[in-house]
């Protein structure tokens, strides 16, 4: 039952992909055939050979990369505040709302300041946008630090002689590297993914891998469509990668993840 | 502002704690002197955590003076006091091997290997730590965490040391065997300290002088008779208790 269940589980993840990959090297595929009828590497070629792609791929790297950097630094360094303000409650509340809002909610209600601040159809706009949603889930994520187990770790770094530099440095950030690159893996796909916020803000403008493939869609190109949606599956595919590689982490803390 | 002179080790005067808006301990005074352990006994929530966490420069004192070696500490962030906090839970750094804890408050001073590796080396052997060095610290039993706490404790040669209850958690022969083994490197390196317990026979075993905090205050006793005959400490109770125990009916 136990091995049926986990069969079941593996097709339903793989199977979406295994489909990416089959219509993204097939000539033809008609339904019902379990496999293409032929097989060719024209929609890979075509992707190269289309020029703003390659663009669009690397404006999605620098807008999530940002997106990541910024929100999850700002998230460390601001969450200690989230929960120990005296309005935290109403603080942690507000800071869930961007999630209870759907991203096209979210960039409706932005859309109009953003344009009348010249922010609307920039890179910056988008990656402002996203930033909101980015951080909101950052502070989330790293007010679990702050309980009394890492209070009682700077406090015993503080008698030791540490200054609240050093207590940082040698004993915050170490202890919580697996919650920093957590929030920098998440955060990036926040904006990696993200589609209503870059249609919305970017106002057409801002082409991102997302919007490509939706255009290749759009067109009816589904091999295209596929081969980029493999692309766009890439950086999250590299960080479980690089994530089953690492030793699991031992300490047996909140931060086990 | 310059108090009066005190002697060498830790002095108290007028010292109030407020703990959730609450003052919880009222005009404590006491002197640690040079060289010896305090043992102070008080029940769960007697406020012994408390008053350490503000000698130590982790919590605010209401009102009073702490002074270290005739310096005038309670207005000095915790990292400059030279005070040590150890804690009940031995809390020593995930990220960090054994030897590299024992050296984290050495290393924050100095960078020369050897002379880090000079302090640390004689603690390792003075604590029974041979072979544990490159340990990973959650390897470790309850009473070797225990140890490596108390010896990053004493590597940066604290002017005063605070335990709070550092032996509860342990088993009772590995406390017994912490209890000697704190007895004797606190006197073989001259250690000032103040030991937090709710156990009355370690109150006994560790301390050179002992106080009680109860009711919001905190009584210094002159020596070890005058607690022994404070019938609140309960030692009389105690002696009675072992003696009805040894007769053939037991204890009531």
């Amino acid at each position: 039952m136990r091995r049926a269940a986990g069969i079941a589980l593996w097709a339903a993840f793989l199977a979406p992909v295994a489909l990416l990959l089959g219509w993204s090297f097939a000539w033809r595929w008609p339904w019902p055939a379990p496999l293409p009828e032929r097989w060719q590497a024209s929609a890979w070629t075509g992707l190269a050979a289309t020029g703003g792609l390659g663009a669009a791929a690397l404006r999605s790297l620098g807008i999530a990369g940002a997106v990541a950097l910024v929100a999850t630094s700002l998230g460390f360094v601001t969450s200690r505040s989230a929960v120990e303000a005296r309005s935290g409650v109403a603080l942690r509340w507000l800071l869930h709302l961007p999630f209870a809002l759907s991203p096209v909610v979210l960039g409706v209600g932005l859309e109009y300041s953003f344009l009348r601040a010249g922010l609307a159809g920039h890179m910056v706009g988008v990656a402002l946008a996203q930033g909101i949603l980015a951080y909101a889930y950052a502070v989330i994520l790293f007010c679990g630090l702050w309980n009394a187990r890492t209070r009682a770790y700077l406090d015993g770094a503080a008698t030791l002689g540490a200054t609240p530099r050093q207590a940082w440095i040698r004993v915050l950030l170490p202890i919580a590297r697996p919650l920093v690159v957590l929030c920098l893996v998440q955060t990036f796909l926040i904006s990696w993914f993200d589609y209503a916020l870059v249609l919305l803000i970017g106002e057409g403008r801002v082409a991102t891998l997302t919007t490509s493939l939706y255009q290749f869609l759009l067109a009816g190109d589904l091999r295209l469509a596929a081969a980029s949606g493999l692309i766009l599956l890439l950086p999250p595919v590299i960080a479980l990668a690089v994530r089953a590689q690492r030793r699991p982490p031992t300490f047996a803390g909140e931060w086990d993840l | 502002m310059t108090g009066p002179v005190s002697p060498q080790g830790l002095r108290v005067t007028g010292l109030a704690v407020r703990l959730g808006g609450r003052t919880i301990l009222r005009d404590v005074e006491f002197t640690v002197g040079h060289r010896s352990t305090l043992a102070v006994i008080g029940a769960s929530g007697s406020g012994k955590t408390s008053l350490l966490r503000v000698l130590a420069g982790l919590g605010d004192a209401a009102a009073g003076c702490i002074e270290v070696d005739r310096r005038r500490v309670d207005r000095l962030p915790a990292h400059r006091r030279g005070i040590v906090y150890l804690n009940q839970e031995p809390l020593l750094f995930p990220h960090l091997d054994v030897r590299a804890n024992l050296a984290f408050g050495l290393r924050l001073r100095s960078r020369d290997a050897a002379r880090v590796a000079a302090m640390v080396d004689p603690l390792i052997e003075a604590l029974g730590l041979q072979g544990l060095e490159r340990r990973d610290p959650l390897t470790l039993s309850g009473g070797e965490r225990q140890r490596v706490a108390f010896g990053r404790a004493l590597a940066v040669e604290p002017a005063v040391l605070l335990l709070d209850e550092p032996f509860a958690s342990l088993d009772p022969a590995t406390r017994l065997a912490m209890q000697a083994l704190f007895r004797q490197v606190a006197r073989s390196r001259g250690i000032t300290a103040i030991f937090v317990t709710h156990d009355l026979k370690e109150c006994l075993r560790v301390g050179d002088q002992f106080a009680a905090i109860r009711d919001g205050g905190c009584r210094l006793y002159e020596d070890r008779p005058a607690f022994c005959a404070d019938p609140a400490n309960g030692v009389a109770a105690e002696v009675a208790f072992w003696s009805a125990a040894a007769d053939a009916s037991g204890p009531d």
